[in-house]
């Protein structure tokens, strides 16, 4: 394609009372040669949006450079369709909010940011968007429990088909042991029947949701809106093409015979909350050691949670479970002595006027560590804990029966951890951490970097809670449900609700070549010239989402539908043969030699600031926005990732006789805050390759610095910034400048 | 540490005698911190804790019938009225001691009290007969069957010379106001208000069937107290035992007479005046208003307010049996109170209570600040302000 660029210079929210717009105008006409270039008082208008139109549709512009606010607002004024090349460059949040007003420095910033924008523009292509072939947008979802039935219900009343399989030979889950549940409704004082009836009934009569029951998934491979699912059941095998999937595989109780220190396994009447779940369930509420009747009971929470012996984190739902048994005794007979011992009593939201309703009924609550459980001699067992509200120790009436409220550990925290290949000797070890995957047998992926999702924490296959809930890192599969956190019922149904919409969200991008979080919408995806692969495999083993196979000879094979378009694999890349069609490393390469770097006796250092698109860099734009101000050496390029860094970058800037080079990204390590998991971290880690490099070749590494912050922390900017240039300011002028 | 053993058959007894949500608690531990004895040091401050004697009292274990810790609360409802968990903390302290009181264990200090109120029908070991004393000369009317208000006039303001002040002045106002009221004299028993809070559940029964007896008797449908802790027994205690009448403080009813026009007041006091919002009065029965209403059609100026005033003033320490108990100085909430007085630069601290009006004077007393502050009941700087003549 012919390219025809337009230039249009804002002048308006002061930047034209800010810099020499004519210096700006010339830059592009007379550096760059583009055949239109126009000023604007307000481009942000209607007129000034049709003013680029009309070029658009009658002067043959294809081609746009938009030099005014952030390209994070405006969005819908300028917008031109995806087939037109567009660059904004920021001259408002950036440049005159953030810098004197009529200085030589800040205009100088201003036309490097323009060349920089010229130059991404003339290399820039418009996306090709990746279609799927025989696309599906069945959502297959694993397992049969509360969240799966939710999850299937959910997405089959949205309009989709639904493949829901099971392992057991039941609909239910957890909740086919359930005798009663804690109150959902008002005054949430009074046990309630499980609805687990009514909820496969509705999966039953959904037309739309296809049940395996009793069956194992023998492998999924493929990629979103492409996923091949082999289902083995009795012997058979299935094949089912789906589009996404709802990970709902549920958690298990903690094993209670790591609990010895409480009894359990060597006292008969030390029963598990499971155990005497079951024992309502099947009507025979008796005592193990003798087959009587129980007429006194003990409860002990945080059996083996919140404890780093065991399980180090809370468990969500066994106070309220406990509870809920509690009132099973209560109910039976009000005077029954029962007791809890607890840490503290979670139960949260109206759960509160459920406990508050055992209070009432009498029940004994002890807060504080069970330090014996003991045989009574009269064949009853007493619990001695120390009570924290009296400071002392106490010792229950005699018990027939103690119940110990166990964790829940999500099912994917079992098996061996996966090992994609051991390095052959003489290889060299790879410095980046990989992902824990747990060879569990859940989802059998045939991902190159293991079977399972990775988890975050504990076995967990969650992505970033706090920030994106439902996400993994494996696109188009969502976890739902206790196997992604510890959660009760009704988390668990709105968790099912979440996911649900999280892969419908999936299959209809997906359909439509685009990505889905965090770059929502976008159409361009990596593609690779395979011709200079070396079959390092850095790429299929830093991709944070594990969307690169590989073949037998170690070539990459890229999956653009479970991509989320990062550019870790680009960065990555030491042959540079990995590419999206706006962004690539030739092209910010030729962004860093735009920049017009001053002599040495000029006495203006350059320094390249790489700013993450995330955090960093609207960071910056808040910092504009409070006016805050600082060095004005600076140059930005915005980059999708810290992790789409490519060392080369380093090199260019170094010999073009750039002072200094900063990466601005987010937090990183076990709070990381990177929107690619692992981004930062590599970025990172390159970075430390960097500065052995640099004092190999006498350059001082400190030339070289990453700062992690968070879109909160712009009122730090003007001090990293300003800190960074005096730094390299100390270290005197880059002996390459003027090579 | 010898570990203390839970009884449930402690527990459920506490429960029975009065302590009847001692276990909806949840000890957050508000309790403990609103509590006046935090103000002051010493002995008691250090020994009780009312959220640890709850938790004490809901475990049914030993520890809290020691004398300093379970008869310490003066039951002024600070904790109570601010409870997330709307515990009766009140009734919980009341239901536990009932449960030592009860099996004959009683405090040698309080012992005389309780004893005297049994034989004289008052807990001031005055005699039945001396119950009207405070008359003299003033020509009360008996009641009976015409008379619209029987007036109970509290046995600290029958028996203790400085109080009968109150009873005179509002029979003085009562009558310049045209209430129809009367007297029934020497056979009134105590309200038993106190004697139930010190325990004594049984005292308290006794009392209150030879009031209800007699009242009903002589056909007593409406009665003004003098006394706020009379007026929480009569309204809240009383009415399931058979007393069920129209009961008012003097406080409410001469404020709505006024309001009809039928108390003309002369703004006759110059000092400065605050009002000290007594328990039972305020937090127990939520009035607040019409003492300030009162308090201001006689002052020259607008009375000035405490720093805690209202829902959140501070006990003046007499409630709850606390009246005959022996503090030492500086351990006194009076004492505080007084300095709370003298912060706002009052010369008259006003109240409507005979349990504040002898608290507060013998703080002020303590204190050595007689001469700077005076300590008023409501009634005095009323009957004071009336317009002669009228």
């Amino acid at each position: 394609m012919e390219k025809k660029t337009g230039v249009y210079i804002c002048t308006g929210c002061g930047i034209g009372d800010a810099l020499e717009s004519a210096a700006l105008t010339k830059v592009a006409t007379g550096e760059y040669k583009v055949p239109v270039c126009k000023e604007h008082p307000f481009l942000c208008s209607a007129e000034g949006a049709a003013l680029i139109r009309t070029d658009l549709e009658e002067a043959g512009v294809n081609t746009i450079v938009i030099a005014a606010c952030s390209p994070r607002v405006m969005t819908d004024v300028f917008d031109f369709g995806a087939d037109t090349v567009m660059e904004r460059v920021n001259l408002r949040e950036q440049v005159v909010w953030s810098h004197p007003a009529n200085d030589e420095d800040t205009q100088m910033l201003a036309e490097d940011q323009l060349r920089m924008g010229l130059v991404k523009a003339r290399d820039a292509e418009p996306p090709e968007p990746f279609m799927a072939e025989d696309l599906s947008k069945r959502v297959l979802v694993v397992g049969g429990g509360l969240a799966g039935m939710t999850s299937a219900n959910e997405a089959a009343k949205a309009g989709y088909e639904v493949v829901l399989v099971e392992n057991s030979d039941r609909l239910g889950g957890y909740l086919k042991d359930v005798y009663k549940l804690p109150p959902s409704q008002p005054p949430y004082e009074e046990l309630q029947e499980s609805n687990l009836e009514a909820l496969t009934q509705e999966v039953n009569n959904q037309p739309a949701i296809k049940t395996y029951l009793g069956v194992q998934i023998e492998a999924i491979s493929g990629a979103p809106c492409m996923f091949d699912v082999r289902i083995r059941q009795n012997g058979q095998e299935a094949a089912e093409r789906v589009g996404a999937i709802v990970l709902a595989s549920g958690s298990v109780p903690y094993d209670p015979n790591k609990l010895l220190d409480l009894g359990y396994g060597k006292v008969p009447d030390v029963v598990t909350a499971a155990q005497l779940e079951a024992m309502f369930t099947t009507g025979k509420v008796t005592r193990p050691s003798n087959g009587q009747p129980v007429k006194s009971v003990a409860f002990i929470l945080c059996a083996g949670s919140r404890d780093p012996q065991h399980l180090p984190y809370c468990s969500a739902a066994c106070c309220v479970e406990s509870l809920k048994q509690a009132k099973y005794f209560k109910e039976t007979d009000g005077g029954m002595p029962v007791y809890v011992f607890y840490k503290d009593i979670r139960a949260s939201g109206n759960y509160e006027l459920f406990y508050k309703q055992l209070q009432k009924d009498g029940v004994f609550f002890v807060r504080g560590a069970v330090t014996a459980i003991e045989d009574d001699g009269s064949g009853g067992l007493t619990v001695l804990a120390d009570d924290e509200l009296t400071r002392s120790p106490i010792m229950s009436e005699s018990v027939d029966l103690v119940v110990l409220a166990t964790g829940m550990v999500p099912t994917t925290a079992f098996g061996e951890a996966f090992k994609a290949q051991a390095p052959k000797e003489g290889d060299e070890e790879s410095v980046v951490p990989s992902d824990t995957i747990l060879v569990s047998n859940i989802l059998n992926l045939q991902y190159r970097q293991g079977p399972e999702m990775p988890a975050l924490q504990y076995g967990f296959p969650d992505s970033h809670f706090i920030c994106f809930p439902y996400e993994s890192r494996r696109t188009g599969i969502y976890a739902a449900g206790s196997v992604r956190a510890p959660m009760d019922y009704a988390r668990c149904t709105e968790d099912g609700a979440g996911a649900a919409l999280k892969a419908i969200q999936c299959v209809e991008m997906v359909a439509q070549g685009r990505a889905v979080h965090p770059r929502v919408g976008d159409q361009t995806y990596p593609e690779f010239f395979m011709q200079r692969c070396t079959q390092c495999k850095r790429c299929t083993e830093e991709c944070p989402f594990g969307a690169i196979n590989e073949d037998e000879k170690a070539n990459p094979l890229p999956n653009p539908t479970r991509c989320r378009r990062c550019g870790v694999c680009m960065g990555a890349c030491p042959e540079r043969i990995i590419s999206f069609k706006n962004y690539s490393v030739a092209m910010v390469g030729n962004m860093i030699k735009g920049i017009n770097v001053p002599e040495e006796d000029e006495e203006k250092p350059r320094l390249l600031v790489l700013t993450c698109e995330n955090d960093a860099y609207p960071a910056l734009d808040l910092a504009g926005i409070r006016r805050l101000t600082y060095n004005p050496w600076v140059r930005f390029i915005q980059v999708r990732c810290l992790g789409s860094m490519n060392l080369v970058w380093i090199a260019d800037a170094l010999s073009k006789g750039i002072d200094g080079i900063l990466l601005l990204g987010c937090k990183h390590g076990d709070e990381y805050q990177c929107h690619f998991i692992k981004g930062s971290e590599l970025a990172n880690i390159r970075m430390t390759k960097v500065q052995e490099t640099l004092n190999r070749l006498v350059l001082e590494s400190d030339r070289v610095r990453l700062e992690q912050l968070s879109i909160a922390d712009y009122e730090r900017l003007p001090e990293i910034l300003d800190g960074f240039a005096d730094r390299v300011q100390e270290l005197g002028p880059n002996p390459y400048k003027g090579y | 540490m010898e570990p203390k053993n839970v009884s449930l058959e402690m527990r459920d007894y506490i429960a029975e005698m009065g302590a009847e949500t001692i276990n909806w608690c949840m000890q957050c531990g508000l309790c403990t911190n609103l509590c006046p004895w935090r103000l002051v040091p010493g002995e008691t401050s250090d020994g009780f804790n009312i959220r640890h004697m709850q938790r004490l009292g809901q475990m049914g274990m030993e520890g809290f019938e020691e004398e300093t810790i379970l008869f310490a609360c003066s039951t002024c409802s600070m904790c109570q009225s601010n409870c997330p968990r709307g515990v009766k903390i009140v009734d919980n302290v009341r239901g536990m001691r009932a449960s030592i009181v009860g099996g004959g264990m009683a405090p040698a200090h309080l012992r005389p009290i309780l004893g005297s109120a049994h034989a004289n029908g008052n807990p001031w070991a005055g005699p039945r007969e001396k119950r009207t004393v405070w008359q003299e000369g003033l020509d009360i009317p008996q009641f009976g069957p015409e008379t619209e208000y029987f007036l109970f006039v509290c046995c600290h303001s029958c028996y203790d010379p400085r109080s009968t002040k109150i009873a005179r002045s509002i029979a003085a106002l009562l009558r310049h106001a045209g209430v129809s009221f009367g007297v029934i004299g020497a056979e009134e028993s105590c309200c038993g208000e106190s004697m139930r809070k010190m325990g004594d559940e049984e005292l308290f029964l006794k009392l209150a069937e030879s009031n209800i007896e007699l009242y009903n008797g002589k056909g007593v449908q409406k009665i003004i107290t003098t006394s706020p802790h009379c007026l929480w027994t009569f309204k809240n205690e009383y009415p399931e035992l058979g007393g069920e009448w129209e009961v008012i403080h003097y406080t409410a009813l001469l404020s709505q007479l006024q309001e009809e026009g039928k108390l003309p007041l002369a703004k006759s006091l110059a000092k400065k005046t605050a009002f000290h919002d007594p328990c039972y009065l305020g937090r127990h029965s939520e009035i607040y208003d019409a003492p300030r209403q009162l308090l201001s059609s006689a002052l020259q100026a607008d009375p000035v307010e405490l720093g805690r005033a209202r829902e959140l003033s501070l006990c003046c320490a007499g409630g709850g049996g606390r009246i005959w108990a022996e503090v030492p100085m500086g351990e006194r909430f009076g004492e505080l109170r007084i300095k709370d007085a003298l912060n706002v630069g009052a010369e008259v601290l006003a109240t409507s209570c005979p349990y504040c009006l002898n608290m507060l004077t013998d703080a002020c007393k303590s204190l050595d600040q007689q001469d700077s502050l005076e300590i008023l009941e409501l009634s005095e700087i009323l009957a004071g302000a009336l317009e002669e003549g009228q």
